[in-house]
């Protein structure tokens, strides 16, 4: 990889995006990529709005702080764009040409006619996983949400392996004592009692990455009659 | 301290400042001396630079003879009146800020508690009224709150007196001083009995009226947080200067507003204090 | 307490094998603390700084720091700081924004007494309404309290710079406070690759009897100052003890200037500096100019960088030298007041050619585009 890929994770408080980010830049240095990583959170509460954003690129990454220009949005729940619970308006803002988009929802979304066709001038890629369910049906908790968006993420880009994938996760749960923030730590806490014991979390956990990344189902956006979308798999 | 520190080398005694020559020769250091021996050995505080008949500077002195280790007190002052006396006194001293320094007392008793596992190390906090129960009575009271092992100590003249005489929370409801044209609107905070309630160890009420009964006070206030923990001695110390008496009258005014009834002196002594105080002095008789 | 051997402070900033690791500015702070040989920690909570006392306080834990609480403002703890460091402990704490101010009236008098704490400063806007993201005009406010003050690009810089904020503080001829300053988020919380030192090794005790000024142990003698203290003075003895002391902990600072070079490597850092236009920054701001020179140089200009790594002592000299030949100056930064683009143009000859700007606040990431469009019009 020659160029810099720039991620922005929009989800709500309690979601994990700060630990999906983290997971994801770790596994990239793990693949021997250079990779930074911040969260921009204000007020550290559950269901308020949450972004993080990974870099990633084979070389020295300088600039930080929020990625205002990204290639890759993922967005963690719906209310991100419906209920605008987002930092960054619209959602979609910043976008880079041949963007991708995932998004964790069941079904489309009923997205603007206007959104839609700055989608289509952008040739965005739009994709829609259920990762919640995904999360809950495997994993049996909707922890797992950002794992299962991770797995989205490895099903449309292939930008780390699921190797990294796992390794990260055995880290970030298993392995040395880290911190996001103290809110953080102590959802940890909760999940880790959810599994009795971390190899088995890391299990669960990879088979909602797998289940996920089958899961991911790209739309068209269709450029003449931006609004309507067809499914492509 | 180590006696040996501080004696002048062979040879320089003549070149030493009298004052120091004193100090070393007649200090109080290691000796266990007390108020009734004032007048055989050289105070810790003896010219200063405050008000002819000032409480306060009458109660620093005995405050200062009565300390049952000066060779290991360590004192934290603030701004005020009693601050213009803290350079003259004969033990380290610190002056920081207005109000900070209980702040300042606590870190400093846990860093000798690092440095001197083995030794009494005494941090005494001393200050006025508007230090203690104003500007710095968050830091004053969260220094009880958490336990710290230091001694607090007020110097109430009831007012902002080395700013030319503003009203303080501790001047009595009524009094006309700057800042309250017309009169202080609100009560004399009640300092001890809020001391005792959050769980000073030993709390008291005193005045250089009374010397011996301060002296034990003194004593008391440091025994007890050298091994309990949080103190309490406010010591009320009247300003002839800005309640505009003359300066001949200060005890006399106290003994005036013991019989008014406007001040008690009292003691506040929990259980645990009382036991260590009674083997304490049992001991010395 | 975790037995760790002690060795030369060049011997751990210069020669033991580091091991790469990638973690936040707060997790970078807890390896330097873990390494510093610290005796005692005060905390108090604000956002982004939290984090970072927090791991101080799992050091407590563990056994690498041997007293810690959390006091009851900024105020308080830094006056506790001073306490312990007056009663000859090393100590540390941090804050940030709102905490720093207030606290600011213990900072001049920090100087003043010449108790060599380190504070690291996690930077935020300090405005109303409430805000919490990064800005960096608490510097502002702290350019003359009189402590050493030096700004952190990079996680790695943070963990380099409190290491050596304590030797360089405790040094006899310096012995005044030094203020490490990083961006809030985007140092504190951003996760990159740090090298660290190995955890077994630490710096070496401070020793209180290297002070200047006599510590408040009575294991000293304690001398009598003065009969009438200077503030009750006015006149030309008490005028002139306060000038020279101000004066002295002004030319301790400067005394800090070998040090820094020694430790640091010198208050600035530069690439390509002959370059016509240069960029002067310091902290996450350089890190912005680093992406906008290279986004310049695809489209074929050429731009320089001095990044400023002492804020205070500042590096009038250098930035005088280096600013001498280039045709333009862009300060970018992340406060409203322009306090650097303030200290550079009070020291480049022609300052005329200085540009103020770009300057992002209220707590938005600068984009490097804001620095490319500069180097664009002044290459014109």
């Amino acid at each position: 990889m020659n160029r810099k890929i720039s991620i922005r994770m929009s989800g709500l408080g309690g979601q994990g995006v700060v630990t999906a980010a983290h997971i994801l830049g770790v596994a990239t240095t793990l693949e021997g990529l250079v990779s930074t990583v911040n969260p921009f959170f204000g007020a550290e509460k559950r269901l308020a709005p949450a972004e993080s954003y990974v870099r990633i690129s084979s070389s020295q990454i300088d600039e930080r702080g929020e990625v205002l220009y990204p290639n890759i949005i993922m967005i963690f729940h719906p209310h991100v764009i419906t209920l605008g619970k987002c930092y960054t308006m619209p959602f979609f803002d910043g976008l880079q040409p041949e963007g991708i988009l995932i998004i964790n929802s069941e079904q489309p979304l009923d997205l603007s006619k206007e959104d839609l066709t700055k989608l289509g001038q952008l040739n965005a890629r739009l994709f829609y996983l259920p990762a919640t369910q995904i999360a809950t049906q495997v994993a049996e908790t909707e922890l797992s949400t950002n794992i299962a968006m991770l797995g989205g993420l490895v099903g449309v880009t292939r930008l780390v392996s699921v190797e990294a994938i796992r390794e990260s996760l055995a880290e970030r749960f298993g392995g040395r004592k880290f911190l996001a923030s103290a809110t953080t730590a102590a959802l940890d806490d909760v999940l880790k009692s959810k599994f009795a014991q971390v190899t088995q979390l890391v299990d669960r956990n990879m088979e909602v990455v797998h289940k996920a990344s089958e899961a991911v189902q790209e739309y068209f956006i269709k450029k003449k009659e931006a609004g309507s979308l067809c499914m492509l798999r | 301290m180590n006696k040996n520190l501080f004696k002048i080398s062979p040879g320089f005694e003549d070149i030493m400042p009298a004052e120091y020559r004193e100090l070393v020769h007649d200090g109080p250091y290691g000796k266990n001396l007390g108020v009734s021996d004032l007048g055989t050995f050289k105070e810790l505080l003896e010219e200063h630079p405050l008000c002819a008949g000032c409480g306060l500077a009458l109660s620093l002195r005995l405050i200062l003879a009565s300390l049952p280790n000066p060779e290991d007190t360590i004192i934290v002052g603030s701004t005020g009146c009693s601050s213009l006396a803290f350079p003259q006194v004969g033990v380290h001293n610190i002056h920081s800020l207005f109000g900070n320094q209980n702040a300042v007392a606590s870190g400093l008793k846990r860093a000798l508690k690092l440095r001197f596992p083995e030794k009494t190390k005494d941090v005494v906090a001393i200050a006025g009224d508007g230090a203690t129960a104003d500007i710095g009575l968050d830091m004053v009271m969260h220094s009880w709150f958490r336990r710290e092992n230091i001694a607090t100590i007020m110097l109430d003249n009831e007012a902002y007196a080395n700013t030319g005489g503003q009203e303080s929370g501790m001047s009595p409801q009524g009094t006309v001083l700057y800042m309250a044209p017309k009169g202080k609107k609100f009560p004399k905070i009640s300092l001890p009995e809020i001391a005792r309630e959050v769980g000073c160890a030993y709390v008291a009420v005193g005045s250089p009226a009374q010397p011996r009964p301060l002296e034990k006070m003194v004593r008391r206030t440091i025994l007890v947080a050298r091994e309990i923990g949080p103190t309490y001695l406010q010591v009320f110390c009247p300003c002839p200067t800005n309640y505009k008496f003359k300066p001949q009258e200060t005890v006399a005014k106290i003994k005036q507003r013991e019989k008014e009834g406007t001040f008690q002196t009292r003691e506040y002594i929990t259980l645990e204090a009382q036991k260590l105080l009674t083997k304490l002095e049992e001991g010395k008789k | 307490m975790i037995e760790q051997k002690i060795v030369e402070p060049e011997y751990l900033f210069f020669q033991a094998d580091r091991e790469e690791v990638f973690i936040t500015g707060s997790e970078a702070l807890k390896e330097a603390i873990k390494r510093a040989n610290v005796d005692m920690a005060i905390s108090y909570p604000i956002t982004p700084q939290s984090e970072s006392m927090h791991l101080v306080g799992d050091l407590y834990v563990e056994g690498y720091v041997r007293e810690y609480f959390r006091g009851e403002n900024e105020f308080a703890v830094m006056s506790a700081v001073a306490g312990a460091s007056m009663g000859g402990v090393r100590v540390f704490t941090a804050t940030g924004g709102p905490g720093t101010l207030r606290a600011f009236e213990i900072f001049p008098a920090w100087a003043g007494a010449r108790v060599p704490v380190v504070c690291a400063f996690m930077t935020r806007g300090v405005n109303s309404p409430l805000s919490i993201q990064p800005d960096t005009i608490e510097m502002a406010f702290m350019l003359h309290t009189g402590i050493v003050m030096f700004h952190a690009e990079t996680a790695q810089d943070l963990y380099d710079m409190l290491l050596k904020a304590f030797v360089i503080a405790e040094k006899p001829d310096v012995h005044i406070p030094v203020g490490v300053f990083a961006d809030g988020f985007f140092v504190t919380h951003t996760r990159e690759k740090v090298k660290i030192d190995p955890a077994e090794i630490k710096l070496p005790p401070y020793n209180p009897y290297s002070s200047p000024v006599p510590v408040m142990d009575m294991e000293n003698v304690p001398v009598r100052h003065m009969r009438d203290p200077f503030v009750m003075k006015s006149n030309f003895i008490s005028y002139a003890a306060h000038a020279s002391w101000q004066q002295e902990i002004l030319a301790a600072a400067e005394r800090a200037r070998k040090h820094i070079h020694k430790y640091l490597g010198g208050l600035v850092e530069t690439e390509n500096e002959e370059a016509e236009i240069l960029i002067i920054a310091s902290g996450t701001a350089v890190s912005q100019s680093r992406e906008a020179i290279a986004l310049a140089c695809q489209e074929g200009l050429n731009a320089g960088l001095v990044k400023i790594k002492s804020i205070r002592p500042f590096p009038e000299e250098e930035i005088r030298k280096l600013t001498q030949k280039a045709k333009a100056v862009i300060v970018p930064e992340f406060n409203r007041v322009g306090w650097l683009c303030k200290e550079i143009k009070s020291v480049v000859e022609d300052n005329t050619k200085v540009v103020g700007g770009p300057r992002v606040f209220g707590g938005m990431t600068m984009p490097p585009h804001l620095i490319l469009a500069e180097i664009r019009r002044c290459s014109q």
